[in-house]
């Protein structure tokens, strides 16, 4: 049995490599969908894994307040998030710390130095929130909130790109033709945690960046906050917290018993969930790319199949006339299209892992990680696709009778 | 009992509203270890009667025995394995497979019936011997001669120890050298290995090597007589 497959394969092989050209072409519907898979299951992968580190860095007992991008139309005179927000979650025994939260980009120059940075405008419970701490310097203090002082703390890594070796302490920076004063330096996190990526940025107060800079959604209320970032007390009262925090906000934004929210509250299990979806819905999108590819792939294999089959249908004859059975050569054209779709889907895997390997290596925000899983769902596929679509040709041949197939010229 | 037994054999086909009888009941007997020649212009029905021999095809009506088996009563797809242990093929055109090795070609039949490859090897290595094309055995057909590739074709036709051989125009193709080497190979495996040779010729001198010739015209026979060979040279055995 093995033996026959064995020259059954040979004979495949030989067939195959007669027509280097037309295999090639033919494979290449099945390489492009097969190396398609491969990169969509490696980036999947790599984009949970990397979500997964990410959130679990950055803690996971942080709530954002915010108004909601789509706020519902019944709801006649919305309020903005303010500081009366803050202060009022402040007061809940449930929750550590409460901050505003707006971040703008700007360009900022030192000398002839000019770097691009995000700044999130804040004041000095971002720290507790986030549990950031100052190595060099101070952070802003409440005087300087209220008096709309320009002053800035420098993340670690931006103080080292824009300053280098020279001690950013007391030194003066320009953001936007306004000038700040450097006051401090924070420790390094070392990790990029979702929201903001304080390394690389920078914090001024509040005020100064709703004042002076003009920062933030709502350009006409200087009182309205983009957001609140809020830490609860206690992760595993996390839902508690949520309803305090609501309460506080209805309270202050004196909405009737009754009324709809204007604002609402994410937190990271919310976050994670998004994200998670919109990794999905692109897994999807790619892997329908995959799937159609594969398809177009086979109906390819099956093009061929059926040439080679007319092609070769005196030796079909022949066979036949020295004993091949109808069952003999169906299984040889079968093997045949099956060789031919996986060494398609070798070369496609081979393919996909090294379009994954450029991609992560020439585009580093993306994370992808290979699975061997993924390397055998896809050889899967190929093989599939090579008995799916050589089928028809394959039984086509074998239903021939041997004194018509003789005949053929 | 006859190795071949054919009572009253019709094939008709129906062309739009004519039916055309290309066999019009023929009943022959060969007996083991006969050659036979069988002669008739094209139309004749010879080919049709070589193709329901060979249990290509089947008659439209008719028994057929062969060896025993009611052919006429086995499905077509199961005239397979009858063909492959039964029968073996020469044809005009050599019928050899392309891009495949003199050796491969003769080793086919028996993958169809699931020699060991060892064993195929071994046997396809001594047809070749037989029909004396052993130093060729790695030759593509396209490297070989008219003469020889008909040589590989009668190897595969042996290699399965099928008591029949079907010769259609096997030299047909062949200049007249090469057709006395192929026909002498005929002679010797009919006389040497009692092979039972059915050979299907338009030329008198081919079929003056066989010991029974039989004529068919308008799907009949017509003629069926025992004849003396004439063209088999006696030395022939030594010149292969």
């Amino acid at each position: 049995m093995i033996d026959a497959f064995i020259s059954v394969l040979k004979i495949s092989l030989k067939s195959i490599f007669a027509n280097k050209m037309r295999a090639a072409l033919t494979s290449l519907g099945i390489i492009i969908g097969v190396a398609a898979v491969i990169v969509v299951l490696a980036v999947g992968t790599g984009t949970k894994k990397d979500l997964a580190a990410r959130f679990s860095n950055m803690g996971t007992n942080i709530i954002f307040l915010r108004q909601p991008w789509d706020l519902d139309e019944s709801i006649s005179s919305p309020k903005d998030v303010t500081m009366d927000d803050v202060r009022a979650i402040r007061e809940l025994s449930s929750v550590s710390a409460a901050a505003p939260y707006i971040q703008t980009s700007f360009s900022v120059k030192y000398k002839n130095t000019s770097v691009s940075l995000s700044a999130l405008a804040t004041d000095t419970d971002i720290f507790k929130a986030y549990d950031w701490s100052v190595e060099k310097g101070r952070a802003f203090n409440d005087k300087e909130i209220d008096t709309y002082a320009q002053v800035m703390v420098l993340g670690a890594t931006s103080a080292q790109t824009i300053f280098g070796d020279v001690d950013p302490l007391g030194k003066t920076v320009v953001l936007d033709n306004i000038p700040f004063i450097v006051v401090g330096v924070t420790k390094k996190t070392g990790s990029s945690g979702f929201g903001f990526n304080i390394d690389e940025g920078a914090l001024i107060p509040y005020t100064t960046g709703k004042v002076k800079l003009n920062a933030g959604w709502s350009k006409t209320d200087r009182r309205a906050l983009d957001r609140v970032v809020i830490r609860a007390a206690d992760f595993n009262q996390i839902e508690n917290a949520k309803v305090d925090i609501a309460n506080a906000v209805r309270n202050v934004h004196r909405i009737h018993p009754l009324g709809k929210d204007d604002f609402q509250l994410d937190d990271m299990a919310s976050f994670v969930e998004q994200a998670k979806s919109t990794g999905t819905m692109m897994s999807l999108f790619l892997g329908i790319i995959g799937a159609v590819s594969l398809i177009v792939g086979g109906i390819g294999v099956m093009n061929i199949m059926l040439v080679s089959v007319t092609e070769r249908t005196r030796e079909i004859g022949i066979r036949m006339a020295i004993g091949a059975t109808g069952w003999n050569i169906r299984m040889q054209f079968l093997v045949e299209s099956l060789t031919l779709s996986c060494m398609g889907g070798l070369m496609g895997i081979i393919l996909g892992i090294v379009s994954t390997w450029i991609l992560v290596k020439y585009m580093p925000s993306l994370s992808a990680q290979l699975s061997m899983s993924a390397i055998l769902i896809s050889a899967g596929f190929s093989a599939a696709t090579g008995i799916f679509f050589g089928y028809y040709p394959a039984y086509k041949a074998s239903k021939l009778t041997p004194i018509d197939a003789l005949r053929y010229e | 009992m006859a190795l071949i037994d054919t009572q009253d054999l019709y094939k008709i086909y129906q062309v739009g509203d004519v039916e055309v009888k290309a066999l019009n009941g023929v009943s022959i007997a060969i007996e083991k270890g006969e050659f036979v020649a069988v002669m008739g212009p094209s139309g004749s029905g010879k080919s049709t009667f070589m193709n329901i021999l060979g249990c290509l095809d089947k008659p439209t009506r008719g028994t057929y025995l062969l060896d025993g088996i009611d052919v006429t009563a086995t499905e077509l797809s199961k005239l397979a394995g009858v063909r492959n242990r039964k029968i073996g093929f020469v044809f005009q055109g050599f019928n050899l497979i392309k891009r495949t090795s003199a050796l491969e070609n003769v080793e086919l039949p028996m993958i169809y019936n699931h020699t060991p490859a060892a064993l195929r090897r071994k046997k396809a290595m001594a047809a070749l011997e037989a029909v004396g094309l052993a130093q060729r055995a790695h030759h593509l057909p396209n490297q070989l001669s008219g003469g020889q590739q008909q040589r590989v074709a009668i190897a595969r036709s042996l290699v399965c120890d099928a008591p029949i051989i079907f010769a259609d125009e096997p030299t047909g193709n062949l200049d007249t050298k090469m057709s006395i080497e192929v026909m002498d190979l005929f002679t010797r495996l009919n006389k040497e290995m009692g092979k039972t040779i059915i050979l299907i010729t338009h030329e008198p001198d081919i079929a003056q090597y066989a010991t029974r010739l039989i004529k068919f015209k308008d799907g009949q026979k017509i003629s069926d007589e025992k004849q003396t060979p004439t063209g088999a040279k006696p030395a022939a055995t030594e010149d292969l």
